[in-house]
């Protein structure tokens, strides 16, 4: 504990240890925010978005109902609809059973996620695929990690 | 149909591959970017784990420190997808998908590290894990503000002249990357590099290296 | 729309700079764990101000990237305290631990099945996390681990037909459908399963 020590010693000193890399980072994330803070004002909304939302509440698919025929071409707003030629196909196909409910009951569209087809299975498989491919790599690789160190000892 | 806005930056596509929405291109800029992380792949495919020798001081006495097959095939398999996940990263045509690759290479950084019983390698391994999931925010979130502004994420839209995109979003971006490739970090990656098995570690370095040269090319296009 | 957006922004970002200020000040690593799982929440409501089915789409990944990074990471502090599970004796054992969980995991399990996607993987994991908590779960782990990874192989094997062969599309999205099936339901099974110790 040498009193006359310089700024630059002891900045040094306090990013070489490893403990305060976390918070040297989240430092420097606050700074950034903040300085940021004063352009979000600025920052305006763009009005036409790829796959909008549309809600019609009289339907019994409701938040997800999107229209077209089952089995036929339905136009959706991707980026590039001309490099998915069958887009479309997915959002609008129900599963039998999802049919039935969506004949018989309202509440079909707040499951829309628990059966294949609709809207959201459209954008993650077809249309941006590849994000859900990294994706489930992702949660492969964090796997074979936990799974590595869990069984290490045995 | 597909033209590259800017050939000022990464000179005109070569090859454009199509994968729906994402549309992945290789520029003479990425395409060299892909070769060079390519090679380390190889290399990380082909190569045999160095081993440490101690030396006693004072003596002639001196060990090996053994690596053993388990470690060294866990490493093996995660530097290989380090690679794959840095090669993804370099031609990727898409701002979200660019992150989640950014994503991948930061948890196969840390998959790398983990697996080894020393308490500070393991150490340094958890911090660096607290940082690559706090990149994911930043990341994540420039993706999103530069959705909300400009209405779309693939890079041949934002490449062009009339589209502006947020500063913050920009920051939020190379911070992110920062983050996952920990490349500011160098001084505590000391840490990291005490721990044994060269040709592995050294795919940590090349990744971070890699991913931070792409992620200043998208900046500086968009 | 615009002055909703930006308000969002506004106090999205603001929050974002309290979490953050939080693990500036934050030093046990325990809790800077659970501070940055609360910080990617954020991230979510960064990409649910966008408010389209695009929005809707990009934050799964958004979530499981962050769900997966937590899984590890947290297996890393495990190890890296060297934590072991306390052999204690369960506090108590009755009758119908021992018939319950065969019979209920595979009610769940199959239930979950007919729903497939990712409602059913959830309520078939919930299956097996209780058919776990009931019985000694060692050997059943490395089973999980398999079907992950067939999981995996499914969903690559499904985005290969979606972008070369689009005409089978419908063998394609019922391929993605079962495979997010075993996906959430590996994932939620280890819910509070994954502890150190000698042999759990």
């Amino acid at each position: 504990m040498k009193p006359n020590r310089s700024v630059i010693t002891r900045i040094s000193e306090t990013i070489s240890r490893l403990e305060n890399l976390t918070t040297l980072y989240a430092f420097f994330f606050v700074v950034i925010a903040v300085l940021g803070l004063v352009t979000l004002p600025f920052i305006t909304y763009h009005d036409d978005q790829l796959y909008p939302k549309t809600i019609d509440p009289n339907s019994s698919l409701n938040p997800y109902d999107r229209g077209g025929v089952p089995f036929g071409t339905t136009p959706v707003k991707a980026q590039y609809p001309e490099n998915s030629p069958y887009v479309g196909y997915v959002t609008t196909y129900l599963t039998p059973l999802s049919h039935w409910l969506a004949d018989h009951t309202l509440h079909i569209g707040t499951t829309i996620v628990a059966h294949p087809g609709g809207i959201i299975d459209e954008i993650l498989y077809n249309t941006r695929g590849l994000d859900t491919v990294v994706e489930t790599s992702i949660l492969f690789v964090a796997f074979a990690i936990a799974s590595y160190l869990f069984r290490r000892d045995n | 149909m597909f033209n590259l806005p800017t050939g000022n930056i990464g000179g005109q596509e070569l090859f454009v591959l199509e994968f729906g929405d994402i549309v992945n291109y290789f520029s003479p800029y990425t395409a060299a970017l892909f070769v060079f992380a390519l090679i380390f792949t190889v290399l990380a495919i082909v190569s045999r784990p160095e081993r440490q020798v101690d030396i006693a001081f004072g003596g002639d006495a001196y060990g090996a420190k053994e690596v053993s097959i388990d470690l060294m095939r866990f490493q093996r398999f995660m530097a290989i997808a380090c690679g794959l996940a840095t090669l993804g990263a370099m031609v990727s045509g898409d701002v979200f998908n660019f992150t989640l690759f950014a994503s991948l290479v930061g948890i196969t950084n840390i998959g790398i590290v983990a697996a080894y019983r020393n308490r500070h390698v393991l150490n340094a391994a958890f911090q660096y894990g607290i940082v690559a999931m706090l990149a994911t925010v930043p990341l994540f979130g420039g993706a999103a503000i530069i959705l909300a502004s400009t209405g779309t994420l693939s890079m041949w839209e934002l490449f062009a002249d009339g589209v502006a995109v947020p500063i913050i979003a920009k920051a939020f971006l190379v911070l992110g990357v920062m983050g996952e490739g920990m490349a500011p970090f160098y001084v505590a990656k000391a840490e990291i590099t005490r721990a044994q098995g060269a040709p592995f570690i050294l795919m940590v370095h090349v990744s971070s290296l890699l991913l931070f040269l792409r992620v200043i090319e998208i900046v500086i296009s968009m | 729309m615009s002055t909703a957006y930006t308000v969002g922004l506004l106090v999205a970002v603001a929050g974002l700079i309290i979490g953050f200020m939080a693990i500036v000040r934050e030093r046990d690593d325990l809790h800077r764990i659970l501070l940055t799982d609360l910080a990617e929440v954020l991230a979510l409501v960064l990409i649910a101000l966008v408010a389209t089915d695009l929005a809707e789409a990009l934050i799964l990944p958004g979530l499981v990237v962050g769900i997966s990074e937590l899984m590890a990471v947290s297996e890393v502090y495990i190890a890296k305290e060297g934590l072991q599970k306390p052999h204690i004796e369960p506090a108590f054992h009755i009758e119908v631990m021992d018939s319950a969980p065969g019979i209920l995991a595979l009610i769940l399990v199959a239930y979950g099945i007919v729903l497939s996607g990712f409602t059913g993987g959830a309520v078939a994991a919930v299956g097996a996390v209780f058919y776990f908590m009931c019985r000694d779960h060692a050997e059943q782990f490395e089973l999980i681990e398999t079907v992950s990874g067939y999981a995996w192989v499914i969903w690559i094997a499904a985005f290969f037909i979606f972008m070369f062969l689009p005409q089978y599309w419908l063998f394609a999205v019922m391929m993605a459908g079962g495979a997010i099936l075993l996906k959430v339901m590996a994932k939620m099974s280890l819910v509070g399963t994954m502890r150190g110790g000698s042999n759990v």
